[in-house]
């Protein structure tokens, strides 16, 4: 499968993070959205006329929604990621998606200076990072590790992941939501994890 | 997604396109209409240098682009024409001019002129813009880890240097005879030392730091290894703790285009960029003793007593005065 | 920076906040804490801020008995003192490179340091530990809000001048309670301003 892939993006990391996880090899086609701006030309918006990233080929399917690439990866190559019985998982990607327009725009505005009120995306974005505490907190004393309620992670993780662990882009601290910082741990430290710029991987030779 | 959906009137390459003959012209003083007193609290070093405040490339004729230099807002608006303009929102005076793809500010009186970049000039080695990055970090800082050899096989593992590989050998420090520092003689094991490698291989680095807040490297590059590449780090001083990145990539022709290039080059500084906003204090503190430096740090070390030598005082925090020494 | 009072003991983590491999991270009364658990089971409170050049601890990984930094990878062992500097692997470490280390005490489910802090650690009632609650107001105005509830054993955390966290061991067990509470708390001292 081919990915059309900006690489400070989170969406895009997202996708290429699942890959990895999953075992599913992506070749990876970089689009200069910062600087360039390529995702405005025409080439790329005769491919995805949203104009945005990432956009994942498979032949003649395209998909242009990085969550739902995340489920379709699921399905093919592991199906316990996706657990689509539980109303939870749409609560956890809209989540996802609330954290982009909050966190993530903060971040685009205060990292690579494009337009919009820094000020209150982080505003909406510290709420959603209080809720998201409090929930990690109560569902690590119940022994829940992942943020679903399911033993196994699924995609709800990587798509909140991805933001989270980049909100010092936006100027968010996680200095005091200490059950968000095992969470990240946790994920970091998952099997066939990778990094992006901004996220650290788990440092080598570590014995655990 | 992208959210980067304005639309821009220059093609994504334009660095290149900058035509030479703006270079060549001398910079415009914009005269404004109130007095300037109130700035001269600002280190002069920096008040009267010239810094970048945005790329010819990222300028859009439907929105001015607003930044903040020194503590001071400015807005940078480019018309149709390409005619781009800089003016302090207090409406007071500044010097503008153009190099390398992009817009330079003084805000004092210019003792001399931008930068020169002999390697600019060489016909096959394209200026490729990389594109500002943001960081909350004090200038002295961003600088500083430019220059450090110990952080490669780690914070850019896998690109730049890879566990065990993480010895940092000897090398030499010496004072530039105009001011400033440079490093020879660094050699660094390298897995993915550009997007041309194809394999690792021992790289070689020269360091310099010509002004406070500008430093560059040359480095082996993978397919021409008699020549090197040249990458230049500018930063804009926005606040003493905060700072916008601006490198510009003077590269050997291999392949890459200027967009592999750009991608490769904003990966690593953003691999950097975690680091520096969690480096205390954020001012970069000159004491002697401070820090702990080993031999590896050498160029760290003199790039703090070169910064105490002529009286730095922006985004540090100055020595004691017996530990300033004369350079 | 707040004045943290000497001879103090604050708590600062609750014992299920060190997790392997992982590095807490807090402030107390403005001094920035890096807090881990050894491999071994000592629990270490250590200024988070490493003595090589500034990089925060906490942004680093417990890798056995060591605290290995982000930056450099120079690591540090229980007592504070560096052990090892992967860029000159064959240096011996100087004894005068060490992070500096906090004085620990652990009782009651929490951990708990301080400048100087003489005594026993104050004694608090059975019960479980609640989360703890960031409050963007000064300790002292935050202790005097806490007297009134009931049910909880409140200790305060100076973060810095003018935010203070909240610590609480839900005499009844109850902790969603504690946690509806102090949050109801946070919200009212929050809005009051
Ligand atoms: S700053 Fe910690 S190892 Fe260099
Ligand atoms: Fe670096």
């Amino acid at each position: 499968m081919i990915l059309y892939d900006a690489h400070h993006l989170p969406e895009c990391y997202a996708v290429r993070l699942f890959a990895a996880l999953v075992g599913a090899p992506l070749t990876l086609v970089p689009v200069d959205v910062y600087p360039g701006h390529e995702h405005r030309s025409d080439d790329f918006l005769a491919r995805n006329p949203l104009g945005t990233l990432p956009v994942l080929v498979d032949g003649d399917t395209v998909w242009t929604d990085w969550q739902e690439m995340l489920a379709a990866l699921a399905l093919r190559h592991d199906a316990a990621w996706f657990p689509a019985h539980d109303p939870a998982l749409i609560g956890w990607l809209g989540m996802a998606r609330d954290l982009a327009a909050s966190l993530g725009l903060a971040r685009l505005i205060d990292t690579f200076g494009a337009p919009g009120d820094a000020a209150a995306a982080r505003a909406h974005a510290d709420v959603l990072l209080d809720e998201i505490e409090r929930r990690r907190w109560f569902g690590e004393r119940a022994g829940k590790v992942w943020v679903m309620p399911q033993a196994h992670p699924t995609i709800a993780d990587v798509a909140v992941f991805v933001f989270i662990a980049l909100c010092e882009d936006a100027g968010l601290s996680l200095r005091d939501r200490p059950a968000l910082r095992r969470w990240i741990d946790r994920v970091r430290f998952a099997p066939g994890f990778i990094a992006m710029s901004g996220v650290f991987p788990p440092m080598a030779n570590v014995t655990r | 997604m992208a959210r980067f959906a304005r639309t821009i009137a220059h093609t994504p390459g334009c660095p290149k396109k900058r035509n030479r003959a703006a270079a060549k012209t001398r910079w415009t003083l914009r005269r404004g209409g109130l007095a300037t007193a109130a700035m001269t609290a600002i280190d002069p070093i920096v008040w009267n240098d010239w810094h970048p405040v945005a790329a010819r490339c990222t300028l859009d004729p439907a929105r001015a682009h607003t930044t903040v230099l020194l503590n001071q807002p400015l807005t940078i608006a480019i018309d149709g024409a390409g005619t781009i303009t800089a003016r302090r929102d207090d409406g007071g005076a500044l010097h503008q001019d153009e190099r390398y793809g992009l817009v330079w500010v003084c805000l004092g009186t210019p003792d001399r002129p931008v930068l020169v970049i002999a390697e600019a000039d060489e016909p096959d080695r394209p200026a490729v813009v990389v594109g500002a990055v943001a960081v909350r970090a004090a200038g002295p800082r961003v600088i500083e880890n430019f220059l450090d050899l110990g952080h490669l096989g780690y914070v850019h593992a896998g690109y730049l240097g890879d566990d065990p590989h993480t010895r940092v050998l000897p090398y030499s420090v010496a004072a530039l005879p105009q001011g400033g520092i440079i490093a020879t003689g660094c050699r660094m094991y390298q897995p993915q030392a550009s997007p041309a490698a194809t394999e690792g291989f021992d790289v070689e680095y020269v360091y310099k730091v010509e002004r406070a807040l500008i430093t560059c490297l040359y480095k082996s590059n993978p397919l021409h290894r008699d020549r090197f590449d040249v990458i230049y780090l500018f930063v804009q001083p926005v606040t003493e703790t905060t700072s916008v990145a601006h490198p510009l990539l003077l590269c050997l022709p291999d392949g890459t285009t200027p967009q592999g290039l750009r991608a490769f080059q904003q990966t690593i500084f953003l691999q950097d960029k975690p680091i520096l906003e969690n480096q205390r204090p954020a001012r970069l503190p000159l004491a002697d003793g401070a820090d702990t430096p080993i031999a590896a740090d050498k160029s760290s070390v003199a790039y703090r007593r070169w910064l105490s030598a002529i009286g730095l005082t922006w985004g540090v925090i100055p020595a004691p005065a017996k530990a300033a020494r004369a350079a | 920076m707040t004045n943290l009072a000497t001879g103090v003991w604050y708590a600062i983590a609750a014992d299920h906040d060190l997790v392997d491999g992982h590095v807490y991270r807090t402030v107390l009364g403005g001094h920035e804490l890096a807090v881990w658990r050894a491999q071994s089971g000592t629990v270490q409170v250590w200024d988070d801020r490493c003595p090589h050049r500034g990089v925060r601890f906490s942004l680093g990984e417990v890798v056995g008995d060591d605290l290995r930094c982000q930056y450099h990878a120079w690591r540090f062992g229980p007592t504070g003192a560096c052990t090892f500097i992967p860029a000159q692997p064959q240096m011996k470490v100087p004894g005068t490179i060490r992070a500096r280390t906090w004085p620990v005490a652990q009782s009651g489910g929490l951990v708990w340091t301080g400048i100087d802090p003489a005594g026993p650690v104050p004694d608090l009632p059975p019960g479980t530990v609640a989360r703890a609650i960031p409050i963007a107001r000064p300790a002292a105005e935050v202790a005097a809000a806490l007297v009134a509830l009931e049910g909880l054993a409140p200790v305060v955390q100076p973060l810095d001048a003018g935010t203070t966290m909240v610590r609480a061991i839900a005499t009844d067990g109850d902790v969603p309670r504690a946690d509806r509470v102090l949050v109801a708390l946070r919200r009212r001292l929050e809005s009051a301003v």
